[in-house]
C-alpha cells in the first residue's frame, strides 16, 4: 500500500516546515530527562564486566570462587552461564546480525578475540565492590598470535580468529578470516578502460573510528519470579533489544519488556546489545534489579566502532569528462565477528555516477578488534573517501570544474544503480546545483596554503516497520505514540505531522515513545527511517482520527461522512444552517457520539528513497606542521521534505562534524600486543566546537515520490562527503594527495616531507 | 575515578599553610586550583592524606610591579595573568602564554604556582618562565629562598620545590627596549596542552642578536632552555635563525604518544623555534 502513495509536491503546509521548540527540550536542558544511568530501583545491585587484556587468547580456565566470596558480591557469571545457540541472522535496518556471534560477543566462551572482550560479570551491592571483585577473578590464558589489520588477517598463514568461519569461495574445508566476498560488475572493464584518456589509480587506508556517542551503554535488568524480564536501557531499538536478548538468553520474546530511556547519542552504535542480557541474567541469579553502566574505556574498547579499511580505486574518464570504467577492491575490518559494512560500501562507492563498466570486489574480514557496529551511513564514508578523491583527480586531469564534472556524470531518475533497480526521482543533480549556487562557492578563497574541496555522498535510507497511535483528548489536544526512540528530534516531527493532519496547534500535541508492551512492533531508530516510516504511520494514524471525527460530525449533523468538509482544523457542511465546529469543539461531543477517538496505523515501509549530499570545505594547511584548519564548510543535502528544518540542519551539521573528525583526527591506536592505547576522550580525539566553523546548510527538497509527505530521511548521508572533501581541499591548498585517514598533523607532515624530498631529488637529478 | 579519602584544611595565611605542611610532612599536599592535583588523585596517582587549600590566601594572588620587576603571586590564576594590565604592558609574551592555556574554565581556576610546581611536561608556563629567566620564591618554615628558572625544573613532574615548601611568588624582569618575546604552541588536539610549545625572547643590538633565550616545553620529560640554538645565534643576524632552529631538539629524548611520535615532536620543536624567533625579532623591529 505504501508504494502507491503519491507525494503531493504542490502541497502547502501549515505546520510542516516550521520550527517549533522540541517537546522534550525543557526536560533535557533542565536535567529532568531520564537517561539510562538515571534509573534506580529499590534493592538494586550494580554490575561490572571483566574484560580481556589480550587481543587473542584461549581461555584455559576461569576461577570465580574468590570473587564470589567477597562480601557484598551477589553473583558472578561467565560464558558457561549462557546457552549455546546456533547461527541465526536478522536484519536490524543497518545490516544483518547473527545471534550466535552476538552471544559470543556478550560473553566470551573458549577464546577471547579482542582487547576488551567480555569474559565475566559481577553483581554487587555497589560498583566499588563489583570493581574489586573483578580483580579477584582468575583467568588462565594461552595467548595466541593476533591479526589486527585486514592485511594481516588475509595473509595465507594468518592466525585463525574464528575456527568455525567458512566462506563460499574457499569452501567448507578452509579455515579463513574472510567472512564474505561480494562482487558487482557491469559492462566490460578492459574495453571501458581502453576508451579512457585519463586513468587514476590510488590505494587508500582508513582508520577504525568510534561513533562517539556521549552517553555510555547502560542497562537495568529486572527478572521476576514469574519468568518475565524488564530491561531499562538507552537503545536505538527497544524491539531489537527484546529480540536479541530473547535469543541470547533463550527467554521468549513475549516475556521480555524493554523500556527506552532517553538516549544520549547512538549513531548506529546502540542498535545491538552488550549489557542487557548480563543485567537480566545477574538479576535472575540474585532476585534483585541489576544496573550496569559502562565506563568510557569500555565503550571504546568493546562497543561500536566502525571499520578501518583498505581500498584500491582505479577509474577512467574520457578527455571530455565522461566516466567510462571503474575497478575497485575493498576490504573492511569487521572486528572479531563477521559483518562489516563492506557490502554497503561496495553498493555506494560509485552509486552516484553513471559508469558503464565496472568491477567491485569487496571483502568482509575479521580481525582481533571489537566487533564493528553500524555508524551513520555505515561503510559509505570509507568508500567515498576513495572514489570522491579519485573523481576529483580525474576532474583535474580533464580540466573540468569538480562540481561540473560530477553534474556531467551524476545519476538521475532512470539511471541504473550499481546493485538494484533503476533510480526513481532523486535529487543528486539538485544537490550539486545547490552547492554550485551557494554563497560559499561564489566566495573567493584567498591566501597562502588555502584550498577548497568538494565531495559528494550517497545513502540508501531504510523503510521497515513502524506503529503509531494517536489519542484525542476531551480538550481537543492529542497525544501521539510511536515505538521510535527519539535521537534526532523525532518527537517534534511526529507532533508536527499530527498537528498538520488534524489542523491543531503543534504545542497541543504530546509526542510519546512507547515501550515494547505499549506499542506495536517498531524497528530501530536507524537507517534514517524514523521520520519516513514512523512519520508515515503517524500520518496515517492521524488520518484515521480525522476519518472518525468526520463520522462523528456527520452523526451530530445527520449527514453522510463524505458531506463533511474539513479545512484548517474546522469541520463544516454545505448546509448553511449548521455552524462549523473546530476539532476542539467536536472533541467535547465525543462521549455523546460514540466515545473516545483513537487512531492507529502500522506499516512496513518499502518506499525509502535515497539521499544525496554534497559538501564544500575550505581549509588552511600549515605546511611545516601538517595542521589543517577548517575555515568554512557548507553542505547541501536532499531531505525530500524537511518536516522540522532545524532538526534536518542539525543532522546535516552533526554528520558533517563527525565526518570532519574522521577526516582529521579520529583513530583507534593499538600497540604491538593488540591493546587499545587510546581508551579515553583525551586520547581518542573527537572534534569540538573550537575545531569547526559554523557548518552552513542548504536543504534541498526533491520530494520522495513514493511517500505521502515526500520524506526521504536525513540522518546519515551528511557523514559521507567530509573525508574526501577535506582531502580534496588539502590537495588544492598544497598539492599533496592524502590517501590515508585520519589526516592528522603527524600524517600530513609525513606526506608533505615525502613530497618535498621527492621534489628535491628530482631537482638534484636535473642538476646532475 | 574516586580519590582515596583525605582530610581537607583551608588556610588563610602562608604561615598557617606552612605549619600544616610541617605537621603532616609527606602526607600533605598544597591544593591551589586543583586542576592538576584532583585528576591525579582521582586516578590514584596521588593519594595525599591531607590537602592544604591555599585558595583563600588572597595576598598570594596579587600581581604587582616593583623596581622594574613584575611580581606574580603563586596563586594568580591564568586568567588574571592573561588580563593583567601590568603583564600585558610589560610582559606581553606571558599574557599571551596564559591565554593559550586550556580553556576558559581552566584559566579561571588554574594557577601559575600550581602549574610551575606541578611541572607537567606539556605545560605552557615552564617554557615562558625559562625564556624570561624567571625567579621563583619558595617559602618554608625556616624562611625564603630564591631559585632561578634554569635550576627549577629537574625532571618529569619534579621541581626544586621541597616537601613543606610553598611557591609564593614568581618574579620576572620587564622586557626592556630592544627586546621582544613570543610564545607559540601546537595544541594537543584533545587536552589543549602543548604537544610542543616554544618561548623565544630576543634582544637585538643593531641588526644582530645581543641575547637570545629559548624555552621549549612538551618535547621531552621537562621543559628546557635550547642552549644550542641560543649559542648558534650569538652575535648573528636574523638570517641565521633557520639554521640555528634546526638544533632545537638536539640531545633531547623526545616523547612519543598515541598522538605524536618523538620524530614529529622534534620537527614541531624546530619549526616553532624558527617561527618564534622570527616573530620575536619582528616584534623588536616593530
Ligand atoms: C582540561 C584541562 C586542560 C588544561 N590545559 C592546559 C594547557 O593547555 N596548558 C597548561 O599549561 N596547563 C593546562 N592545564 C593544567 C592547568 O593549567 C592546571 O591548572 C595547572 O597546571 C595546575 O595549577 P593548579 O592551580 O590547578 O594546581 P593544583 O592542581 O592545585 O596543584 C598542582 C600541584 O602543584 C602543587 N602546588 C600547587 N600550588 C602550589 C604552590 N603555590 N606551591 C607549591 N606547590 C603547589 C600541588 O600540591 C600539586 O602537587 C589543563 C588542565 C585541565 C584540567
Amino acid at each position: 500500500m505504501a508504494e502507491d502513495n503519491q507525494a503531493d509536491s504542490s502541497a502547502s503546509f501549515r505546520v510542516i516546515g516550521t520550527r517549533p521548540i522540541r517537546h522534550d527540550g525543557i526536560d533535557k536542558v533542565t536535567g529532568r530527562a531520564k537517561y539510562g544511568a538515571d534509573y534506580s530501583f529499590p534493592g538494586m545491585l550494580h554490575g561490572k564486566v571483566l574484560r580481556s587484556p589480550h587481543a587473542h587468547a584461549r581461555i584455559k580456565s576461569i576461577n570465580t570462587a574468590k570473587a564470589a566470596s567477597l562480601p557484598g558480591v551477589a553473583a558472578v557469571i561467565t560464558g558457561a552461564d549462557l546457552p549455546t545457540i546456533a547461527s541465526r541472522t536478522e536484519n536490524l535496518g543497518e545490516g544483518v546480525v547473527n545471534s550466535r556471534y552476538i552471544s559470543l560477543n556478550v560473553l566470551a566462551r573458549d577464546k577471547v578475540l579482542y582487547d576488551g572482550h567480555a569474559i565475566a560479570a559481577v553483581a554487587a551491592s555497589n560498583i566499588h565492590i563489583a570493581d574489586e571483585a573483578l580483580k579477584l577473578i582468575e583467568v588462565d590464558y594461552e595467548v595466541l598470535p593476533s591479526a589486527m589489520t585486514v592485511d594481516a588477517a588475509m595473509k595465507p598463514a594468518a592466525p585463525i580468529i574464528l575456527e568455525e568461519l567458512r566462506n563460499k569461495e574457499e569452501g567448507p574445508d578452509k579455515e579463513t578470516n574472510v567472512a564474505n566476498h561480494i562482487r558487482f560488475t557491469r559492462g566490460e572493464l578492459a574495453e571501458g578502460f581502453a576508451t579512457a584518456d585519463f586513468v587514476v589509480e590510488q590505494a587508500f587506508t582508513t582508520a577504525m573510528v568510534h561513533q562517539g556517542y556521549i552517553e555510555p551503554h547502560n542497562a537495568v535488568g529486572i527478572y521476576s519470579n514469574n519468568g518475565f524480564a524488564t530491561i531499562y536501557c538507552s537503545t536505538q531499538g527497544t524491539f531489537a533489544v527484546r529480540s536479541l536478548t530473547s535469543q541470547v538468553l533463550q527467554i521468549p520474546e513475549g516475556q521480555i519488556k524493554v523500556v527506552p530511556a532517553e538516549i544520549g547519542g547512538g549513531f548506529g552504535g546502540k542498535l545491538g546489545i552488550y549489557l542487557e542480557p548480563l543485567a537480566v541474567l545477574l538479576s535472575k541469579k540474585t532476585g534483585r534489579p541489576v544496573k550496569m553502566v559502562m565506563t568510557r574505556a569500555e565503550v571504546l574498547r568493546a562497543t561500536g566502532p566502525t571499520s578501518g579499511s583498505k581500498i584500491r580505486c582505479k577509474m577512467g574518464a574520457t578527455r571530455d569528462g565522461k566516466l567510462v570504467a571503474a575497478e575497485i577492491w575493498m576490504a573492511y575490518e569487521a572486528g572479531a565477528f563477521p559483518g562489516s559494512p563492506v557490502g554497503a560500501g561496495a553498493m555506494t562507492i560509485i552509486a552516484s555516477y553513471q559508469i558503464p563498466n565496472f568491477v567491485i570486489d569487496a571483502y568482509d574480514v575479521i580481525v582481533n578488534r571489537p566487533k564493528t557496529a553500524a555508524y551513520r551511513a555505515p561503510g559509505a564514508s570509507n568508500a567515498a573517501f576513495a572514489s570522491e578523491t579519485v573523481i576529483d583527480a580525474l576532474a583535474g586531469l580533464c580540466r573540468i570544474d569538480p562540481i561540473d564534472f560530477r553534474i556531467m556524470n551524476a545519476v538521475r531518475e532512470g539511471s541504473a544503480q550499481s546493485a538494484g533497480p533503476p533510480f526513481k526521482r532523486i535529487g543528486y543533480f539538485e544537490t550539486l546545483e545547490a552547492i554550485k549556487n551557494s554563497a560559499h562557492n561564489k566566495s573567493k578563497l584567498e591566501g597562502l596554503f588555502r584550498g577548497r574541496g568538494v565531495a559528494s555522498g550517497f545513502w540508501f535510507n531504510a523503510g521497515l516497520q513502524s506503529s503509531a497511535v494517536v489519542n484525542l483528548h476531551v480538550d481537543g489536544t492529542a497525544s501521539v505514540m510511536t515505538g521510535s526512540v527519539d535521537i534526532g528530534g523525532s518527537r517534534a516531527s511526529m507532533a508536527i505531522i499530527t498537528a498538520e493532519v488534524l489542523g491543531i496547534d503543534v504545542t497541543t500535541v504530546r509526542p510519546l515513545v512507547g515501550d515494547t508492551d505499549s506499542i506495536g512492533h517498531t524497528d530501530v531508530t536507524g537507517g534514517s527511517r524514523t521520520t519516513l516510516a514512523s512519520g508515515q504511520a503517524v500520518y496515517e494514524a492521524a488520518h484515521d482520527v480525522l476519518r472518525q471525527l468526520k463520522e462523528r460530525a456527520a452523526r451530530l449533523w445527520e449527514k453522510k461522512p463524505d458531506e463533511i468538509k474539513f479545512a484548517d482544523g474546522v469541520f463544516s457542511s454545505a448546509d448553511e444552517k449548521i455552524s462549523p465546529l473546530s476539532v476542539k469543539q467536536l472533541c467535547r461531543q465525543l462521549a455523546k457520539t460514540g466515545g473516545p477517538v483513537t487512531g492507529k496505523a502500522t506499516i512496513n515501509a518499502r518506499n525509502a528513497a535515497p539521499a544525496f549530499a554534497c559538501t564544500m570545505v575550505d581549509v588552511e594547511v600549515d605546511p611545516d606542521t601538517g595542521k589543517v584548519r577548517v575555515l568554512r564548510c557548507t553542505i547541501a543535502q536532499d531531505a525530500g521534505r524537511a518536516i522540522h528544518p532545524s532538526y534536518v540542519e542539525g543532522q546535516m551539521q552533526g554528520g558533517t562534524a563527525q565526518g570532519i573528525g574522521w577526516a582529521l583526527n579520529e583513530e583507534y591506536v593499538y600497540d604491538r600486543d593488540g591493546r587499545l592505547r587510546n581508551t579515553g576522550l583525551l586520547d581518542y580525539r573527537m572534534p569540538t566546537c573550537l575545531d569547526l566553523p559554523l557548518i552552513e546548510t542548504v536543504i534541498v527538497e526533491v520530494p520522495n515520490p513514493a511517500h505521502p509527505l515526500g520524506i526521504r530521511g536525513v540522518g546519515e548521508v551528511s557523514i559521507v562527503p567530509p573525508p574526501a572533501a577535506v582531502a580534496n581541499a588539502i590537495y588544492n591548498a598544497i598539492g599533496v594527495r592524502m590517501t590515508e585517514l585520519p589526516m592528522s598533523p603527524p600524517r600530513l607532515l609525513k606526506a608533505i616531507l615525502k613530497r618535498r624530498h621527492a621534489e628535491a631529488e628530482m631537482t638534484n637529478a636535473a642538476a646532475d | 575515578m574516586f580519590p582515596a579519602s583525605f582530610e581537607y584544611h583551608r588556610v588563610s595565611s602562608v604561615k598557617d599553610a606552612l605549619a600544616l605542611l610541617s605537621q603532616f610532612g609527606d602526607e600533605a599536599k598544597i591544593l591551589a586550583g586543583g586542576h592538576s592535583l584532583l585528576p591525579m588523585m582521582k586516578l590514584r596517582l596521588a593519594q595525599p592524606a591531607h590537602l592544604v587549600d591555599i585558595g583563600a590566601v588572597h595576598e598570594l594572588a596579587q600581581i604587582q610591579e616593583q623596581g622594574g620587576r613584575i611580581l606574580i603571586g603563586g596563586l594568580a590564576t591564568h586568567h588574571s595573568v592573561e588580563t593583567s594590565s601590568i603583564v600585558k604592558a610589560k610582559l606581553p609574551i606571558l599574557a599571551e602564554c596564559a591565554a593559550l592555556i586550556g580553556d576558559i574554565q581552566v584559566r579561571n581556576r588554574g594557577t601559575i604556582g600550581g602549574s610551575l610546581a606541578h611541572a607537567d611536561p606539556a605545560a605552557d608556563y615552564p617554557a615562558a618562565a625559562l625564556a624570561l629567566e624567571a625567579e621563583m620564591t619558595l617559602e618554608n618554615p625556616g624562611g625564603k629562598r630564591k631559585v632561578k628558572a634554569a635550576d627549577f625544573f629537574l625532571d618529569l613532574l619534579t621541581t626544586a620545590v621541597q616537601a613543606g615548601e610553598i611557591l609564593t611568588q614568581v618574579s620576572f624582569a620587564a622586557l626592556g627596549a630592544g627586546t621582544g618575546g613570543v610564545y607559540l604552541k601546537h595544541r594537543h588536539p584533545a587536552s589543549g596542552f602543548a604537544t610542543v610549545g616554544v618561548a623565544a625572547v630576543v634582544t637585538l643590538k643593531g641588526t644582530n642578536f645581543d641575547k637570545v633565550r629559548v624555552g621549549i616545553t612538551g618535547l621531552g620529560a621537562k621543559a628546557f632552555r635550547a642552549s644550542s640554538v641560543e649559542k648558534a645565534l650569538a652575535g648573528k643576524a636574523s638570517d641565521a635563525i633557520a639554521a640555528a632552529a634546526s638544533h632545537a631538539a638536539d640531545g633531547v629524548d623526545a616523547t612519543s604518544d598515541t598522538y605524536a611520535s618523538g620524530e614529529f615532536r622534534a620537527e614541531l620543536a624546530r619549526v616553532y623555534t624558527r617561527r618564534a624567533l622570527e616573530q620575536a625579532v619582528a616584534r623588536v623591529k616593530a
